[in-house]
């Protein structure tokens, strides 16, 4: 037994590696922070190509939707390797973008970042028009007959309604977003997982791993209690229907 | 003869394999109030909705002062057209569920599409949105969300809502339907006052009473078409079509 804790709950290697680990961490919250902006806006720009009326906008809903299939289904890992292992090989694009080495952050960091992007858009896209829908037609209808144009009337009166709607949701992809920032260790990016399996690798120690997994817990096991208030408090507003007026 | 406002010629309208509507005429003169009246199901609400292209007609033509607003690019698809930024510059709805926008209290309901639309200046639209509140009763409601506003106050603000674009004609569709009975009086009141002041009015409803009192015409539809047209008095103490005596009979005799 006491072998098993000198594997996984070594104190003495946690400690001595305590701020190794959490440098790497904080790596991984910033993949988090960058992605988690780029992709709540791209997310809401797909919802909105998404919801684009008549028949002209019939090609971009149709690519749009193709889009936020396809890269749903995708395993990020590949959109990872095939970034990090592809772009760098495109000679027509300019060095700068193809190997970007932006705000002192090494290459690896955005191609991972790129990668997430792409993914948690479509993520984020599917959370932003279940928002959209849940808002009753009528209110694009009285935006509309008041001469409102569509894009005003989603700007003014769906968004702000939807977004009242989908916090919790939301909070769960972003969730997702930090446990998947340790993809990028594959294409060596220095961050938490990457560090801690190199620490594995030389001393067949586990407890750094386990403090890495230990910050992640740390952090996420809050985020799920505000989702189950924000799903509670949703649940009231429905019940109160001051959100959702029933038709 | 007074000048038209609005003029339907021919309206038909299906959804999928329902015909709602079959060929539907009507001509409003400038000024005037007509009530629809029918058993749900008959097209009314349809019809209304096709005057703002809320729902565009698959044939017929409306002019709407004149301008036949269903020529053009974007008909009869909804999409934005100069003809959908005209008609709905002209003509106000209101509808039977309010729509309000929850998120905005009860002053900002009304300055919305003034600044979004009309391109006013905050001071403008609020001057424009307290008067028009006022007016309807609400002057002392300008700070509220509609969840804390009842059915009737809701409803009064989506008037004075629509009136803030100026309209030059007022679409009201079932409008006290959803209402507590004790709430219908101070909405219709309000629709009276409209009248009296001279708008020009296409209301659907089943406020026999409010027709008979305010509409210069009446008229009744069913299966998608004009039963019966005429003055309150004719249609509503004489209808000449069974069907018309059938549905007043059944409303009347409550």
């Amino acid at each position: 037994m006491s072998e098993f804790f000198h594997q996984y709950f070594d104190f003495n290697y946690m400690g001595e590696h305590f701020w190794e680990v959490l440098e790497a961490f904080l790596q991984n919250l910033l993949i988090f922070a960058v992605v988690a902006v780029l992709a709540l806006t791209w997310g809401l720009i797909l919802a909105l190509l998404r919801q684009l009326p008549g028949k002209k906008f019939m090609p971009v809903r149709f690519f749009t939707i193709a889009y936020i299939d396809l890269f749903r289904a995708i395993p990020i890992l590949i959109v990872i390797l095939l970034i990090s292992g592809g772009i760098p090989f495109l000679e027509f694009i300019p060095k700068e973008i193809r190997i970007p080495h932006w705000f002192g952050k090494p290459d690896p960091f955005w191609y991972g970042t790129a990668a997430l992007m792409l993914v948690y858009g479509a993520f984020t896209a599917e959370v932003y028009r279940a928002g959209i829908e849940a808002v009753p037609g009528g209110q694009m209808e009285a935006a509309r007959s008041l001469g409102m144009s569509h894009w005003q009337a989603m700007r003014h009166v769906v968004v702000p309604q939807a977004v009242t709607l989908i916090p919790a949701p939301m909070l769960n992809e972003m969730i997702s977003l930090l446990k998947d920032s340790t993809l990028v260790s594959v294409i060596a990016f220095a961050e938490s997982v990457l560090i801690s399996r190199e620490l594995l690798a030389e001393s067949f120690n586990s407890s750094a791993l386990l403090l890495t997994g230990f910050f992640f817990i740390v952090i996420i096991l809050p985020l799920a209690r505000i989702v189950d208030k924000l799903i509670a408090r949703n649940q009231g507003k429905i019940t109160r229907g001051s959100h959702i007026e029933v038709a | 003869m007074t000048e038209q406002m609005v003029s339907l010629k021919g309206i038909c309208k299906r959804f999928g394999e329902l015909e709602v509507l079959k060929g539907v005429d009507i001509d409003v003169g400038r000024g005037e109030v007509v009530c629809i009246l029918g058993p749900s199901g008959s097209g009314k609400s349809t019809l209304l909705r096709c005057v703002n292209l809320l729902e565009p007609p698959e044939e017929g033509e409306i002019f709407v002062e004149g301008n036949d607003i269903c020529k053009g690019p974007g008909s009869g698809t909804g999409e934005q057209s100069w003809e959908l930024n005209y008609v709905r510059q002209r003509v106000g709805i209101v509808f039977q569920q309010f729509n309000l926008f929850p998120h905005k209290t009860a002053l900002e309901n009304v300055t919305l599409a003034q600044e979004k639309v009309l391109g006013r200046s905050k001071q403008e639209a609020r001057a424009k949105a307290t008067e028009l509140l006022e007016r309807v009763g609400l002057g002392d409601q300008l700070g509220q969300y509609p969840e804390t506003l009842s059915g009737g106050q809701q409803q009064r603000v989506a008037i004075a809502r629509a009136l803030a674009m100026e309209p030059h004609v007022m679409l009201f569709d079932e409008v006290t339907s959803a209402l507590d009975p004790e709430l219908v009086k101070e909405v219709l009141d309000t629709m009276r006052e409209l009248a009296e002041e001279g708008m020009t009015m296409m209301v659907v409803t089943h406020e026999i009473g409010f027709a008979r009192e305010v509409a210069d015409r009446v008229i009744f539809m069913d299966g998608g078409v004009i039963v019966e047209e005429g003055p309150p008095a004719e249609v509503l103490e004489n209808p000449k079509e069974e069907r018309t005596k059938q549905f007043l009979g059944l409303v009347l005799d409550r």
